[in-house]
This record gives structure tokens, sequence and C-alpha cells, in this order.
């Protein structure tokens, strides 16, 4: 299978030194190198470890959103991958260089939530000003359009509402030909349609072959726009899969039914099991697999009654995910958890 | 280079529309000249009080243009997160300051060319040109000197603090240095190691034809280490949390 080798590799019998050596292009699958990859990354103020060992590859393409409650980590994550704070340890490698000198030939895009605008100058002005600044610029026009913000164009930066000011911080994000774009949280204090057309804008930026990499805390965003979602609590990876995988690792399904006397030991037991509750004859089980969690109770000869399987969504399997990592983790780390919540 | 003068032409446009930047940086110096300038008729410095007077208020607005319109313009940019939004950009991280300062030396130009042609047309200045450009000369390295010193207060103090100590810190340079009346008896002492004082000092020398010390020029020089050195400071202090 080794036909990464050489012509010389390939001419040579059991050739395991030269495909292990090969080993590591493998790991991408195909899909070429990683447009961005965090290596044992970690940031410490003081005894508060804002993000703890944090290591994941972003590849040419892909749509990831970042999810993650309040002080997890994700908001130092973005600041140190675009250069505005150093890791304490470990490495960020951004298109093969780091990331300052990424940032700065222009083949990243980023609206962060603390970014602001330059006051007393018109969209227009700010526009074609950070236009200028790339070496690969997008058309203004063009730019204006992708974020609806042509009809005030003419407006002072400064007289805006807050939808419209976060619309002119997107155009700013895109008025580059970028190969990766970074946006937190872009949709906050945009209405539902902003948000429809915001999305829409953000499709046709993706199937120019772009990477996209957002945080968000509206979780159906997510799920409909992103192809891959991490989830990082502490400062940590979580989790990293499809929508579909992340639900499916959280126990997909929810499973009630009413079973007078039912033994705990039992149900703890029962197949593809992730959480058991049991309130006086009300049970509900959190499950990967309702179907085989189900028959094992028939098949013990239980006749529970009111039996209900629900779908769960990614909010309750982000929920789910991190309220785990938080019972593991929780009681050593109390002190640290409370500092992190004020971030 | 052409992002730096990107952004160094649009803040020139946004100085433009602020009122009251141009009231203090042309329209205080003007109206206390028109007061003064020809209210004394002594030499100061070896030169005419109309000539030196002239130096003086040419500097006064320039440099507090420079220094106390600059460091409470930066705070606050950097308070609303504009500073954060252009290290996202491919502007080089040193272009914001870079700007600042060319910005500094081209918006001195209009107190310099307003008050000059006061002088000259109102107090009867009447001086050859490559003296006026010299003067020129000296209030734009003068600037420059102040508006590093603006970088260094705006990025270590937030907006509501950077009004006063920029103010304060400005009179005090100004009134050592005989930015606002000739100083005499002891003060003057403290007031010749001042960079505004080196200034006025280099400018009058030019008008009275003598020769310009070099420990004038170094002098300069060494506030403008000085503050460039405090401004890396102020830079890197704040690095990770602009």
């Amino acid at each position: 299978m080794s036909h990464y080798g050489t012509g010389d590799a390939v001419q040579s019998d059991g050739s395991d030194t030269s495909s292990s050596s090969y080993g590591s292009a493998k790991a991408f699958g195909g899909s070429g190198a990683p447009v961005v990859s965090f290596e044992n990354v970690s940031k410490h103020y003081g005894s508060l470890h804002a993000v703890d060992g944090l290591t994941l590859d972003l590849r040419p393409g892909e749509t990831v959103a970042l999810l993650g409650p309040n002080g997890a980590g994700k908001s130092t994550s973005l600041d140190m991958l675009l250069a505005l704070r150093k890791p304490t340890s470990g490495q960020i490698t951004m298109f093969g260089s780091d990331p300052y000198h990424a940032v700065k030939s222009g083949r990243v895009g980023a609206m962060l939530q603390s970014g602001g605008l330059m006051p007393e100058v018109t969209v227009l002005e700010l526009v074609s000003l950070v236009t200028s600044l790339h070496p690969r610029p997008e058309p203004v026009e063009l730019t204006l359009d992708r974020a609806g913000i042509g009809q005030f164009a003419d407006q002072r930066v400064d007289r805006l509402s807050g939808g419209q000011t976060q619309r002119v911080r997107f155009a700013l994000a895109i008025c580059g030909k970028s190969e990766l774009v970074v946006l937190d949280e872009p949709t906050t204090a945009m209405d539902v349609e902003t948000r429809r057309l915001f999305w829409a804008s953000m499709k046709e930026e993706v199937a120019e072959g772009r990477t996209l990499l957002f945080a968000t805390h509206y979780l159906e965003e997510a799920d409909q726009a992103a192809d891959r979602i991490l989830v990082i609590n502490r400062g940590r990876l979580l989790a990293d899969g499809t929508p579909a995988e992340i639900k499916a690792r959280a126990g997909a399904r929810r499973l009630s039914f009413r079973l007078d006397g039912a033994n705990e030991q039992f149900l703890l037991g029962l197949p593809a099991l992730v959480n058991v509750e049991v309130r006086h004859d009300l049970v509900q089980i959190q499950t990967s697999d309702s179907d085989a969690t189900l028959y094992a109770v028939l098949d013990a000869g239980y006749r529970p009654h009111e039996i209900e399987v629900t779908g769960l969504g990614l909010e309750q399997a982000f929920l789910a995910i991190t309220a785990e990592d938080d019972r593991t983790n929780g009681n050593a780390q109390t002190g640290d958890a409370q500092t992190g919540e004020t971030n | 280079m052409r992002g730096i003068l990107s952004l160094t032409r649009v803040e020139i446009t946004r100085l433009r529309r602020n009122r009251r930047y141009l009231i203090f940086t042309v329209g205080f110096p003007v109206v206390l000249y028109l007061l003064l300038g020809k209210q004394v008729s002594a030499l100061a410095e070896g030169v005419s009080f109309h000539a030196y007077y002239m130096v003086a208020m040419a500097m006064f607005g320039g440099f507090s243009g420079a220094l106390t319109g600059n460091a409470i313009r930066i705070s606050q940019e950097r308070k609303d997160g504009w500073i954060r939004q252009l290290r996202l950009t491919p502007l080089p991280a040193s272009g914001y300051v870079v700007s600042k300062i060319l910005v500094s030396m081209a918006t001195t130009v209009p107190s310099i060319v307003i008050v000059l042609l006061l002088g000259r047309f109102y107090g009867g200045v009447n001086l050859p040109v490559w003296q006026f450009l010299a003067i020129a000369v000296t209030i734009w390295f003068g600037a420059t000197i102040f508006a590093a010193l603006a970088v260094a207060i705006g990025y270590r103090y937030q907006p509501d603090q950077v009004q006063p100590i920029a103010v304060a810190v400005y009179f005090v340079f100004a009134i050592l240095g005989g930015l606002l009346f000739p100083i005499g008896g002891g003060l003057q002492k403290v007031g010749e190691l001042t960079p505004t004082y080196d200034a006025v000092k280099i400018a009058t020398d030019v008008i009275a034809n003598a020769s310009v010390s070099a420990g004038l020029a170094i002098g300069l020089v060494v506030w403008l280490a000085i503050f460039v050195g405090l401004a890396t400071l102020s830079v890197r202090a704040t690095a990770e949390n602009v």
C-alpha cells in the first residue's frame, strides 16, 4: 500500500522505514496539509489554565464550529491563532508559518467580538482602507454587497446600530482573498433575517474553497453550517467530529418510561447507556442506541409503560458533553472554573 | 509602506473633520498671538518678541496636537478595539504607531503655516525663506518627539486618565520651555533641560543668525530616544491586551 514511495522506495522490499517517514502525510487523509495546527498549546494566567494542552488541525475547505461555554478558552484560542496573544507553551502553525506572518501575508481574514472600528469615517472609507491593506484585495463593491452594507456605505461608522456594526466588522474580515476566515460570534446582534443573509453569503465564501472557523453560541447555526464541530471546555478539546457524531457521542437519544421498582444496578448495566436518572417511577435514559437499550429492558422481563424515545439536539448533546466533563474534573479545579467564568 | 500611507491618509481625513482638534492646534495659538504678539517690544532669547512669540505659538499648537490630541485618540482607539482590529489585517504591527507619527507631522503643517504667516504679515517678522523652512523643520522634529510621548501615554492609560495626564505633562513642558512666555530666574535652568526649550532656542538662534549649538540638537535627539523607549515599553506592556 506504499504508493507514497519515490523510485528508490518502490524498488526496495519491506520498505517499512521509508513508508513510516510518510506517515504524517497520511494522517491528513489526502486533503492537503492542514491550514492550521495547534500542537499541545497552553495559555496560563497564573494558576488559571485558560487553554490547556489543545491539539487540533483544520483542513483546507472545512467549515468548523468552535463550541464551548463562557470561559472555556474559545476567545483565548482564537486570540493565539491570530497572533494577538502568545501561547505559554506549545506551537501554532498556520499555512506552514507562525500566526503573525500568516496574518500579515493576508491569508487570514478575521472578525473578533473585541475588534473595534475607526470612528469619524464613513463605512465606505473604512472598508476601502482595510481593503487597501490587503495584498490580494477583493473589489470593494463585492465586499459591500456580500456583507449587505451597501445601503449605508456613506454613513459614519460611529452612528451605526449594533447589527450594522457587526456587518461592517464582517466586511473587514472578507475584504481580502483570504484562504482562512475566522469569525468570533459573527451573528451576535443580528436579527433573524440578517442572520439568514449572513449565512447565505458565508456559503458563497466557502464555496470558493475558503476554510472557515467560527465560534458561536447559537447551536443550531453550528448544526446547520458546520462540517465539523470542536467542543472545548476548561481549555481542553472534549469532542471533535461532525454534528451527527457529536450528537451520537453525547448519547443521541433520550429514552424515558415509567417502571415501578426499577433496579438501579440493572439500569446502570444497560447497553449503549450514557446517563440515567430515576425519579420515583420515571426513568430517563440517555443512550447512543435507543433500540438496543430498550430491547435489553424488555428482554429482562420488565414491562415499562409510557415509553418515549426522543432525539437529542446538538444543544443537549453539547450540554451533556460539557456537564459530564465538569462532573469528572469539576472538583479538582473548582477554583479555576470560577475564575474562568468571569473571563 | 503602502498600507501605512493609506492609513495615514484616512487619519488626516478624520482630523480635518474634527473641529476640536483644529481649535486647539490652530485657533488657540492664533488667538494668543493676536492678543500678545505685538504687546511686548523687548527682546526674548536674543530676537524680537514678535519673532520669538511666532516661533513659540507655532510650536505650542503643533506640539499640543502631537501630544494631547494623539494620546487621547490612541487610548480611545485601544479601548474601542480598533488597534486590535488593525492587528488582524496585513498592516505590519508597527504600522499604526508609524502612521500616528506621520499624521502628527502632517497636521503640524496648518499650525506652522498659519502662525508663521501671521508672524510675517501681522507681526512684521521679515525672515529669509530658508529661516522659515528651518523653523518648520525644527517644529516637525519636535512634533515627532511629542508623538512618541503620546504613544507612551496613550498605550498605557485609559482615555479618562489620559486627558489630564497629557495636558498636565504638556503644560509643564510648554511653560518650562518658554512656549507661553519667556521664563527667567532659577526656573530657566530647569527649563533649559526640556525639548521645548531646545526647539525654541534652535529656532531663535536661526532667526538671530547665530550658530546653533550642537548641544541643543543633541538634547532633542536624547528626548526623542527617551520617549521612544517609553513608548516601546508601553506598547510591549499592553501587547496581549490591546
